[in-house]
């Protein structure tokens, strides 16, 4: 079985912040979510990255385990997904994940937290795959039409890779083989408790 | 809970099983590889794997059960790289996007607004009807009432002031057919006031590059760049201007190990990725490129071949590349001098070597001698006119590539034929239109040859004295189709410039700065015009491709498309019998495809004549087939053509010339793409000159050769430089015999008496061109490029401070040009930077204000901070600062500031604190508009039709400055002081 | 104990707040003549290495105008998630369950506290209508708190599998609304139990000698008390104290982001929890002591009397402080007293 991860190549990256639009584009997010974002390091110093992030569906993901009404799933292909129907908008993934990833519609109460909604690794939610219902809570769902998620298909220099973890860890090997300087795989040590030597 | 997920592992089981090139729910290597646009090399060439590109019908948005979902390719609307938009539409509704994997230039890829256009179109901040200003008030009115009052309108104004006071800016984001159909209507009407975006982006870079070696145009592509081991990036910031080239950039970087060397004076996206980052004072390129030629030419690294072959003038360049030593160079402009010869030693011998600029290099007063000096660097190191090497010039706008090949511009009829009267009879040929009719809609026949105000100055045209402006009467109607308000310097007089126009229709999506800016109350009107997703036509790349892109919906609201509105105003003004006499117009809507046919028919002087509108859609159709390097179709029905048949395609659609990939490139036949150096400038070069010979004055003449020196495209049958073709030199080499007896006839009837006089570019049957690419030459000649381009202000480029410069001390020895008078108006720029070191502005306004662009918005940003995808990325004005300039005023980061002009205006923005800028340089970007000096504007929109994100424009701040040859605005070089607000 | 261990850790990283990665070397006054951006890039590891164990986050810009999103990497979430996964089921269920075993253990040993001498039949005053509302209104919703706040600690352990998660979830979204809007009247409650109470709340020299002899607890002894002896004390001041930190606490993380971020954050929820869980430990002492484990102790919350002999037992100079003032067994006296300190009965 496939083991779905997410990869910024931050040598790649020039922060054009296509991912971020290419998502909201797919899955149709409101305005105040951001499901996925871009972050520059050392911002206009020479040793500038920027890197793209969203959720990195962890391996044991914080989110899950600490979630008190047990609302995450792991799909066969490892993405980390949620059912905003059980999901009560508590906010302890937030404190949990490393990566900042869980995002909360502000909602009547004192503004505070709505059902979550994260990245879905284009993948949906526990609706039936490609339904209105599934849309309209989580967004699209282009695993199951055997597609990848849509911000790193359309990234402009091929910096964020989606897929299979061993095929996205081996591009970025050679990758970094071949051009001899690379950043590091940002986040996969924290989410997945590995690095992709080089 | 997770019952549902069982099911799901269900449903994807048999998914998989469905998907049988993919193994069990998860994608395998290669179809991964292909998916993610990853395949490089083997993997492609064997990749004949079946894509799954189409949605199923119930994907998501999921399209109404049972609705059938089609698939449109169409073009990215927001730059010059040309990626391929794919779009799912369901019952005429916009619904999803998909990469494009195909295409050569994105594979699948885009950048933030890219990925996010579905939203232009379905964006509710459009304009949706067209509307009227009535006593200040915004007022809905119907297409034929607007219509009938702009032309009545019109016409009162031609009687009372004359057609010249009526001003045509078209726009970069028109197809080449509306380009080309709005250049079309301005000559009907009778005026050459017509203008475009290029004005304020690369008029510079067409002029310089054009008079170098012959065509204003990027020499190279995207992919191209992949080749080259050293690139300069100097004065662009592709990674947010330009962000899919980066694709490109950094592979090439990766592949070749290339150096990747970033001129700028900002730290930008782009330089975080350089090999070498070398920080420029802005203004200063000259200095810098000369400083870089003086350690080639002092260490011997440059091309001597290459220069004796193919290069006029290298001589005189160099005496003044002598003048820049280390010392003087780094005095200037802050380079250190060992920075310089690494750099300038990497470019020279590191081959191939290319240099890529944007507006940093274009947007200046010596705009077009920046452009030439380094094209001089190109010559100078032989890195012109072959693979991986040449002037990458990174257009703007998504056509401003075809927009001014088309001729929206107001030197010019489509297609550089320039305004003699033998352009004028070429088009009216063309047209089919007498050439006295078209004599009897100007003012008087002289009038055709005289270039129109550049639409920099227009509101100077408008507020200037009668007297001052050389025309019948000022300024008193503004047609704008599609171009922002905010984009042009000088906004406060631009604000009272508006007010001052008896007539001001804005033709457009959104109803722009131009709607907002004034306290106009009457006598405007809003035409909303529909996205070019609601269109179709093609579109020119910056590498000269040319792309169809079919309408992905029908526009939207009560918008129209170009077409549409020009032909109802032709048929409104009278014109569109003569005017649409060749081009089928159905429901009012002139025929995308007729329009093209008649720029094919006309278009041999630049090659536009091959593209026929069946060909290119050949291209779009089997993107697959053409090669991310070469751009080269190996296989299927383009076999052999380029990408988009790059201008030049030269000859008739029917002999099938593949396009021009690399200009000049003399190491492939003409039939291959192959050229060689435009004999654009005489056989010879006289200079006389009066010498005292023994004690008698007498006149000595010296005659320079302007033909190649032994060198010539690959399999040419002349194996040296030869002059331009015209009936006549066929004759002399007996080629005459190739032509067909059609084509003979045309050159006769051409001609008349004179059948010899017919060129290469004149002759409509397109022989004299065929006959040329059989003979292995090329019919423009086979020229020398000039270091030396005698007849421009600066035949060779020399510094000249900015007129607002914070070193007055070097004003004395390197001021601006004289104050003259150019394009109808004076040019004023002497005597105010005279004026401004004996006021010392710059001590009182002590920081370098330039700008810049923003990857999330485009040009003015009316449609992209309409886009809320995109809007919600960016959503304060800012201006980026020094940490030592802001400390030393008490700003921090995040805060509002005021920036104040030097005349007094002032803008209020966040700052951003940050080393991107070196000390005594702020930056702003210059999307932003709708307040103006701290007051906000939002009430001035049509309701509903208002921006998501306003903010202060830099063009308020910015101040006067003209390139001589173009009139390109100074809007990279002037001073401001900052305060905390 | 990892998870003690990783707890102080977040502790310390929560308290150093923001760390803001700083770049290696200062910016140059005169323009360097080689910069290379490629070679110069930072790296992650770099970066986690300046990190390791000191909390602090991996942070940039962003241009939305969100600053939590600035914040790419946060390690401390591992530790939050130990703790939280832990550790404070740990604290949480030693504490609770300790008191509860604690409790049952020593009432079997010691039963409940009878009054000696038997019931009077003459009562005084102890809590007048107020303070007897505010009582309850604080116990009240205290206990809903607790209750749910224990569930969203314990709840996906203990219940989650007996109610299905459809249930569960309908139950613990409910319960966060009770938290959410209770916390208001119990932070009134707390902040009045401070005002009306602390007069007769502060430490002095009896609660020494209350405390020498161990309260009396064990045994029969009854040392001298005003009138709240040192235990209440104790009991009022966990309830000022923990009341305080727990509505502190609760309110930054009822409303995201206002004054805090992410470390704040957790280092409040991690506050909050751990007072909670002790609160409750406490209070359930509190009620055993009210209830089951003392006659006539209840009615004192009760009806707001209790009998003399009672008060004679556990709060002697109360009870003398009381006669001086409106003289002993003046029953028309003590009739007014109430109906002066209630006049809205």
């Amino acid at each position: 079985m496939a083991r779905m991860k997410f990869l910024c190549d931050a040598d790649r990256c020039i922060e054009c912040n296509a991912c971020v639009t290419a998502c909201k584009n797919e899955n149709e997010v409101p305005w105040g979510i951001n499901r996925r974002r871009v972050v520059t390091i050392n911002d206009g110093k020479p040793g500038e990255r920027s890197i793209s992030m969203a959720c990195m569906h962890c391996t044991d993901a914080p989110c899950a385990a600490v979630c008190p009404v047990s609302c995450f799933y792991t799909t066969a292909d490892a993405v980390v997904l949620h059912s905003k129907d059980l999901c009560i908008g508590c906010g302890y993934c937030f404190y949990a994940c490393p990566f900042g990833a869980p995002q909360y519609p502000k909602v009547g109460n004192f503004g505070s937290r709505g059902k979550m909604d994260k990245c879905t690794f284009c993948a949906g939610g526990p609706e039936a795959d490609g339904s209105q219902a599934e849309f309209v809570k989580y967004g699209a769902n282009r695993l199951a039409e055997g597609k990848l998620p849509l911000c790193a298909e359309m990234c402009s220099t091929k910096s964020l890779l989606a897929g299979d973890g061993d095929i996205i860890a081996q591009i970025y090997k050679e990758r970094v083989v071949k051009r001899g300087y690379g950043s590091g795989a940002w986040g996969w040590k924290t989410a997945y408790k590995e690095t992709i030597a080089s | 809970m997770l019952i549902k997920r069982t099911e799901r592992q269900a449903r994807r089981a048999s998914l998989a099983g469905a998907l049988s090139s993919q193994s069990g729910g998860a994608l395998d290597r290669r179809t991964f590889l292909r998916r993610s646009g990853l395949a490089a090399g083997a993997l492609a060439t064997v990749g004949a794997l079946p894509l799954v590109t189409m949605r199923k019908a119930e994907a998501g948005p999921p399209a109404a059960a049972g609705a059938q979902v089609t698939i449109r390719k169409n073009i990215c609307t927001h730059c010059s790289v040309g990626c391929t938009v794919i779009g799912e539409v369901s019952n005429g509704v916009w619904i999803g996007q998909e990469p494009a994997w195909d295409s050569p230039i994105n594979r699948g890829s885009h950048c933030a607004k890219g990925a996010s256009v579905r939203e232009l179109v379905h964006g509710d901040r459009r304009l949706r009807y067209p509307m009227k200003l009535v006593n200040g008030q915004w007022t809905r009115v119907s297409w034929d009432v607007a219509i009938n009052e702009i032309g009545d309108k019109l016409g009162e104004i031609r009687a009372k002031s004359g057609q010249e006071s009526v001003y045509w800016l078209g726009s970069a984001k028109f197809s080449n057919e509306g380009a080309y159909l709005y250049r079309k209507f301005a000559a009907f009407w009778g005026t050459n006031n017509v203008d475009h975006q290029a004005r304020i982006c690369h008029s510079t870079t067409v002029a310089g590059v054009a008079n170098t070696w012959g065509y204003g145009a990027q020499t190279n592509s995207y992919n191209d760049i992949r080749n080259s081991k050293t690139m300069i990036i100097m004065g662009g910031n592709p990674a947010e201007a330009h962000p899919v080239s980066l694709q490109h950039l950094l592979e090439g970087k990766e592949m070749q190990k290339a150096n990747f060397i970033v001129i700028d004076p900002r730290l930008t996206r782009t330089a975080a990725h350089a090999t070498e980052y070398v920080r420029i004072r802005p203004g200063t390129d000259i200095p810098v490129m000369w400083g870089l030629l003086w350690h080639v030419f002092k260490n011997g690294w440059e091309d001597k071949e290459f220069i004796r072959q193919r290069v006029y003038g290298m001589e005189d360049a160099k005496k003044e590349i002598e003048k820049w030593t280390p010392e003087e160079v780094e005095r200037v402009t802050g380079v250190p001098g060992a920075q310089l010869e690494r750099v300038a030693k990497m470019f020279a011998t590191e081959k191939p070597a290319t240099l890529i600029w944007c507006m940093g290099a274009t947007q200046h007063t010596v705009g077009t001698a920046n452009v030439r000096a380094f094209c001089i660097a190109l010559l100078a190191t032989g890195n012109v006119g072959g693979v991986g090497v040449g002037a990458n010039i990174f257009r703007g706008h998504c056509n401003v590539q075809g927009a001014t090949d088309l001729g929206l511009d107001i030197g010019t009829l489509p297609l550089y034929y320039g305004l003699a009267e033998g352009a004028w009879r070429h088009w009216s040929r063309v047209w089919e239109v007498d050439y006295s009719y078209l004599e009897g809609r100007f003012e008087t026949p002289k009038n055709m040859g005289i270039p129109g105000i550049p639409s920099t100055r227009w509101f100077d045209a408008t507020l200037l004295p009668k007297d001052q402006v050389s025309q019948k009467d000022t300024i008193k109607a503004m047609m704008v189709f599609g171009h922002g308000g905010n984009t042009v310097t000088r906004m406060p007089e631009a604000a009272k410039g508006i007010e001052a126009l008896e007539l001001l229709v804005v033709a457009d999506p959104h109803p722009t700065t131009w709607a907002a800016l004034s306290e106009r109350k009457n006598g405007t009107y809003l035409l909303p015009i529909c996205t070019q997703f609601e269109c179709s036509g093609s579109r020119t790349a910056s590498n000269r491709s040319i792309q169809w892109g079919e309408q992905i919906v029908k526009p939207v609201f009560e918008s129209k498309n170009d077409y549409e509105v020009m032909y109802l105003l032709a048929r409104k003004l009278g014109l569109a019998e003569q005017m649409f006499k060749n081009i089928k117009v159905e429901n009012n809507v002139p025929v995308a495809e007729d329009i093209l046919r008649e720029i094919n028919r006309g278009g041999f002087s630049t090659g536009y004549c091959g593209q026929s509108p069946e060909r290119l859609k050949v291209h779009m159709a089997n993107q697959k087939d053409f090669d991310l390097v070469s751009l080269r179709a190996a296989d299927g029905p383009a076999k052999g053509d380029y990408y988009g048949l790059p201008w030049p395609c030269w000859g008739t659609p029917e002999i099938k010339h593949p396009g021009t990939h690399q200009l000049y490139n003399t190491h492939l036949h003409v039939k291959d793409g192959g050229g060689t150096f435009r004999a654009r400038f005489g056989v010879e070069r006289v200079i006389k000159t009066k010498v005292m010979e023994n004690g008698v004055e007498v006149e000595k003449e010296e005659k320079h050769n302007m033909l190649a020196e032994g060198s010539y495209s690959l399999g040419s049958e002349i194996r040296d430089g030869y002059p331009e073709f015209t009936y006549a030199v066929l004759q002399k080499l007996g080629w005459d015999k190739d032509l067909t007896a059609p084509e003979l006839a045309t050159i006769q009837k051409i001609g008349g008496n004179n059948p010899g006089a017919v060129s290469w570019a004149i002759d409509l049957s397109g022989g004299i061109q065929r006959v040329c690419l059989e003979h292995g030459v090329i019919h423009y000649g086979n020229g020398k490029a000039r270091a030396n381009a005698f007849g421009l202000p600066d035949a060779i480029p020399v510094h000249r401070e900015p007129i607002y410069t914070p070193r007055m001390d070097l004003v004395a020895k390197y001021p601006t040009l004289p104050s003259r008078r150019e394009f109808r108006l004076p040019n004023i720029g002497f005597d105010i930077q005279k004026a401004n070191v004996e006021n010392k502005v710059g001590e009182k306004f002590p920081i370098i204000l330039t700008s810049g662009r923003l990857v999330e918005y485009e040009g003015g940003g009316e449609e992209t901070r309409s886009n809320k995808w995109l809007a919600e990325l960016q959503q304060d004005s800012f201006i980026e600062i020094n940490p030592a300039d802001a400390s030393a005023r008490g700003i921090t980061d995040g805060n509002w500031v005021w920036v104040d002009g030097p005349l007094g205006a002032k803008a209020r923005v966040k700052a951003l604190v940050t080393e991107r800028v070196g000390r005594g340089v702020a930056w702003m970007p210059f999307h932003f508009s709708g307040w103006f000096q701290g007051v906000d504007q939002r009430d001035k929109y049509p309701k509903g039709a208002d921006p998501i994100v306003l903010g202060e424009s830099v063009n308020t701040l910015t101040t006067y400055g003209y390139d001589p040859v173009t009139g390109m605005q100074e809007p990279k070089a002037t001073l401001c002081q900052i305060r905390a607000a | 104990m990892a998870g003690f261990i990783s707890h102080a850790r977040l502790i310390i990283g929560a308290l150093a707040l923001m760390f803001v990665f700083a770049a290696a070397g200062p910016a140059a006054a005169q323009q360097p003549s080689s910069v290379n951006p490629t070679a110069q890039a930072v790296s992650e590891d770099q970066l986690l290495n300046a990190l390791q164990n000191r909390g602090g986050t991996i942070s940039g810009r962003v241009t939305i105008p969100d600053q939590q999103s600035a914040t790419l990497i946060q390690p401390a979430g591992q530790d939050w998630r130990s703790f939280h996964e832990r550790t404070l089921k740990w604290i949480g269920g030693i504490s609770v369950i300790g008191m509860i075993v604690l409790l049952i253990a020593f009432y079997l040993f010691r039963g409940m506290v009878k009054i000696e001498r038997g019931r009077s039949g003459r009562t005084v005053v102890r809590f007048n209508a107020f303070e007897r509302f505010v009582h309850w209104m604080t116990a009240a919703c205290f206990i809903i708190l607790a209750i749910s706040g224990l569930n969203i600690t314990f709840g996906k352990s203990l219940l989650l599998p007996l109610m299905g998660p459809e249930a569960f979830t309908g139950w613990s979204q409910w319960l966060k609304y009770a938290h959410n809007y209770l916390s208001f009247p119990f932070t009134i409650g707390v902040v009045l139990i401070c005002l009306i109470w602390i007069a007769g709340n502060i430490p002095n020299k009896t609660d020494v000698e209350w405390l020498k002899r161990g309260g009396g607890i064990v045994g029969e002894d009854h040392p001298p008390a005003y009138r709240f002896n040192a235990g209440q004390k104790m009991i009022y001041w966990i309830v000022v104290i923990g009341g305080a930190a727990v509505a502190i606490t609760g309110y930054l993380l009822m409303f995201p982001f206002y004054g805090t971020g992410v470390a704040g954050m957790q280092l409040s929820s991690t506050i909050h929890a751990i007072v909670g869980v002790l609160f409750v430990a406490a209070m359930l002492g509190h009620i055993y002591i009210g209830t089951l484990g003392m006659e006539g102790a209840f009615e004192a919350m009760g009806t707001g009397t209790v009998d003399e002999n009672w008060a004679k037992q556990h709060h002697r100079l109360w009870l003398e402080e009381e006669a001086a003032r409106v003289g002993p067994n003046d029953s028309e006296a003590q009739a007014r007293a109430r109906a002066a300190a209630t006049p809205a009965e």
